[in-house]
């Protein structure tokens, strides 16, 4: 079985992901939220509201993240609807970064609420990364009052899927031994990169589990999906490299949505915009970023893919240039001439300017004045 | 309001006073040229407020009046026109303006003359005169070192500091300045302003290649420039210089003389192998010997180079940018510098080995701070 990780000694990675995040720190902190379907996001009257976190008691009504607030509404009209504390999550997020700590320094955060950590050199000596997840939980229980599930495992790929089995307040451990039976046994949309409409395509391919991946050659499964082929290759066998980056570099950050039915007038087009937006918005929020790129995506109902793309001199995060900059774009694009299937805006250019104090900081060039 | 005129001379005209308008969105009659007929005399006027330029040339026209013109169109109309009497004939009521040239006729809109703003005019200015030479080796001697940082308004500009013995031209950006001195002009009353930088250009490319004189007129806000038929106003920039004077080190004891050529070859090469942000370059100087070295760390580039050249003083080690140094010793002149030191935070002074009588020129740049000195 495991050509590459049974040469080496397994890694000990724990995946952990906070439930409901937004929602829970706003029941915590307000407790007349608490046991109350609450939703966390854009408020269902005005444009393009979405929601960001949903809590368990929402959930049940069917409301999950990126849904308009509106629909959201009409599933559960006795719903809570609160703005999002950003600063707030940032803290807390801080208080859960320190408690890691604690246990490991390889700690590649995702998100506010979400991180990879490398256990297998655990500082306290515990050993067994099954306990430190554990204690972590305990302490994020005990602490901060909040809810955490963790997905334990030898790599990334599979300690991320085994953090969403039990949730929430869950704990799953996925040995070696039982990754290849478990990977099998994965429905095709689960699988890390597989959005709902490759998930379709799979489907429609015959493939719906893992197994049904497995059968095919690295070639073909390339050839059908291009170069994630080689991931899905290499994942359907429980193999996954990718380190813990403690200072990994977001690149870019990015919402897309494609329409069950293909959108017709620009009416549509721009409503869709107001509402991925607002994913962006809170996605750049989340990660604490800002950017100087602000880049369109299309893809037509002929599959034609175009990209349109706005730099900007310094970097920014608010929804209005956001909003307004995908607009723009479009519109240089003569909407609807051509039915759109996908829309997606993506943020990029986060690294910082080097400005010319920088660049004389680095060069300890000397001044007259 | 109708005239005519040749093609190629309203053309090289409009390209004189062009640089001055400008792509205003916030005002778009910025974006026109100013036709103003008066007895037979048009005068052209562009500017974006900030900086002026007139011109004026003789037409044939019975009547006075003014238009303004959009200047794009106008020019590139001109550019693709070959030398040809050209006439304008301008509607005074909605200034749609018809352009007639050999076989064709082109139409474009202008607008109302009145709506353009007024070109300022200096008021109680005093003033002095210059020959174009003069200023024009002036302003390339130091447009270079000035300053863009916005945050630092005064250093945007060129200082002139005017005297009864000479005039003194000043340009710096903290890391390097240029002091440029002309005993061969001089003004009755002694004075100082700051002009932009844009200004110093504009003059630069419209100042003649021969030696006429140049008046300059100045007031506490304003300066004006008169040569030939061509005028340009601008507006000075209203802050306080640096002490310059107070950074020019006076005891230089370590100097060295070399080729200019060969010492502004050797560091062109040499920067290619620098730290592409710093372009640091290390000076040594061991007797008679100077080397000259560069490394970027980051992709194992290194360059090392050895030059002869005439030392007087302790052997010493330095580091600059080599940016600075290949500029200051591209707007010098002569066959060898002079490059006066005394410590290695301390600025060096570059000048040439013989001065011409009439003008006096210094450049100093300060250096870079190295990790370890051999």
């Amino acid at each position: 079985m495991m050509q590459a990780a049974m040469s080496t000694t397994f890694r000990k990675i724990i995946h952990i992901d906070m439930d409901a995040f937004y929602a829970s720190v706003e029941q915590r902190d307000h407790p007349e939220y608490r046991g109350k379907p609450l939703v966390v996001g854009g408020l269902p009257e005005g444009r393009g509201g979405v929601v960001a976190t949903a809590s368990y008691e929402a959930r049940k009504f069917g409301i999950r993240s990126a849904m308009p607030s509106k629909q959201a509404l009409q599933l559960c009209p006795d719903a809570l609807f609160v703005r999002p504390r950003f600063d707030a999550y940032k803290e807390v997020s801080r208080q859960i970064r320190e408690i890691f700590s604690r246990y490991t320094d390889l700690i590649e955060p995702l998100s506010l609420d979400e991180a990879y950590l490398d256990v297998t050199h655990d500082k306290l000596n515990i050993g067994s990364a099954l306990e430190i997840a554990q204690q972590i939980k305990d302490a994020i229980r005990n602490e901060l009052q909040l809810t955490a599930s963790a997905g334990v495992s030898i790599n990334k790929f599979v300690a991320k899927i085994a953090s969403d089995i039990n949730k929430p307040d869950g704990l799953k451990f996925i040995g070696p031994s039982a990754i290849e039976a478990f990977m099998e046994n994965l429905p095709v949309g689960k699988f890390h990169g597989v959005g709902k409409v490759t998930a379709e395509k799979m489907k429609k391919m015959g493939l719906h589990t893992g197994a049904d991946l497995k059968q095919l050659s690295e070639d073909e499964l390339v050839r059908s999906f291009g170069k994630t082929g080689h991931f899905y290759y290499r994942i359907v066998r429980g193999i996954d490299e990718r380190e813990v980056q403690p200072h990994r570099e977001t690149k870019s950050l990015a919402a897309e949505d494609t329409f069950a039915a293909d959108l017709t007038t620009i009416e549509e087009m721009e409503a869709q915009l107001d509402r991925i937006a607002v994913l962006v918005y809170n996605r750049l929020e989340k990660h604490n970023l800002k950017g100087r790129t602000i880049t369109l995506k299309i893809k037509y109902s002929d599959f034609k893919q175009i990209t349109r793309n706005r730099s900007f001199a310094a970097p920014v995060a608010d929804l209005e240039t956001i909003t307004t900059t995908a607009k723009q774009l479009l519109s240089a694009t003569s909407p609807g001439e051509s039915k759109i299937r996908l829309l997606g805006i993506s943020m990029s250019n986060f690294g910082e300017v080097v400005t010319r104090q920088k660049v004389e900081k680095i060069s300890a060039q000397l001044k007259l004045f | 309001m109708r005239f005519i005129v040749s093609t190629s001379i309203l053309l090289k005209q409009l390209q004189a006073v062009n640089g001055a308008s400008s792509s205003s969105t916030v005002l778009p009659i910025l974006e026109n040229f100013l036709f103003e007929i008066k007895d037979g005399i048009l005068t052209i006027s562009a500017t974006d407020l900030q900086t002026s330029m007139t011109t004026s040339l003789p037409v044939e026209s019975k009547e006075d009046g003014k238009v303004a013109i959009p200047s794009k169109i106008l020019l590139e109309t001109l550019k693709t026109l070959p030398d040809q009497p050209i006439s304008f004939s301008v509607d005074d009521s909605t200034f749609s303006i018809e352009i007639s040239a050999g076989d064709g006729k082109y139409k474009l809109s202008g607008e109302n003359g009145e709506d353009f703003p007024k070109i300022p005019v200096v008021e109680n200015a005093s003033s002095v005169n210059m020959q174009a030479s003069v200023l024009s080796e002036a302003i390339n001697k130091t447009l270079f070192a000035v300053s863009n940082d916005e945050l630092r308004p005064a250093m945007t500009g060129v200082f002139c500091q005017l005297s009864s013995e000479h005039v003194t031209f000043v340009a710096t950006d903290a890391h390097k300045l240029v002091r440029y001195r002309r005993k061969d002009a001089s003004s009755d009353s002694a004075t100082t302003f700051i002009l932009p930088k844009k200004a110093l250009t504009l003059l630069k490319s419209s100042l003649p290649g021969d030696d006429v004189g140049v008046s300059v007129e100045y007031n506490n806000t304003s300066a004006f420039f008169r040569f030939g038929n061509i005028n340009l106003i601008c507006r000075l920039i209203d802050e306080r210089y640096p002490d310059y004077e107070a950074v020019i080190p006076q005891n230089n004891p370590n100097k060295l003389i070399i080729d200019r050529s060969l010492f502004l070859n050797c560091l062109r090469r040499v920067v290619i192998f620098a730290n592409k942000t710093t372009h640091q370059v290390r000076l040594k100087i061991t007797g008679s010997e100077l080397n000259i070295s560069s490394e970027d760390i980051d992709f194992s580039n290194e360059a090392h180079e050895r030059l002869s050249c005439q030392y007087e003083g302790e052997d010493m080690e330095i580091g600059f940018n080599a940016k600075f140094l290949i500029e200051m010793l591209n707007n010098l002149g002569g066959e060898e510098v002079l490059l006066e030191m005394s410590t290695p935070n301390r600025a060096g002074l570059l000048m040439p080995q013989t001065h011409d009588e009439h003008e006096d020129v210094l450049m100093l740049v300060m250096p870079v701070m190295l990790n370890s000195y051999a």
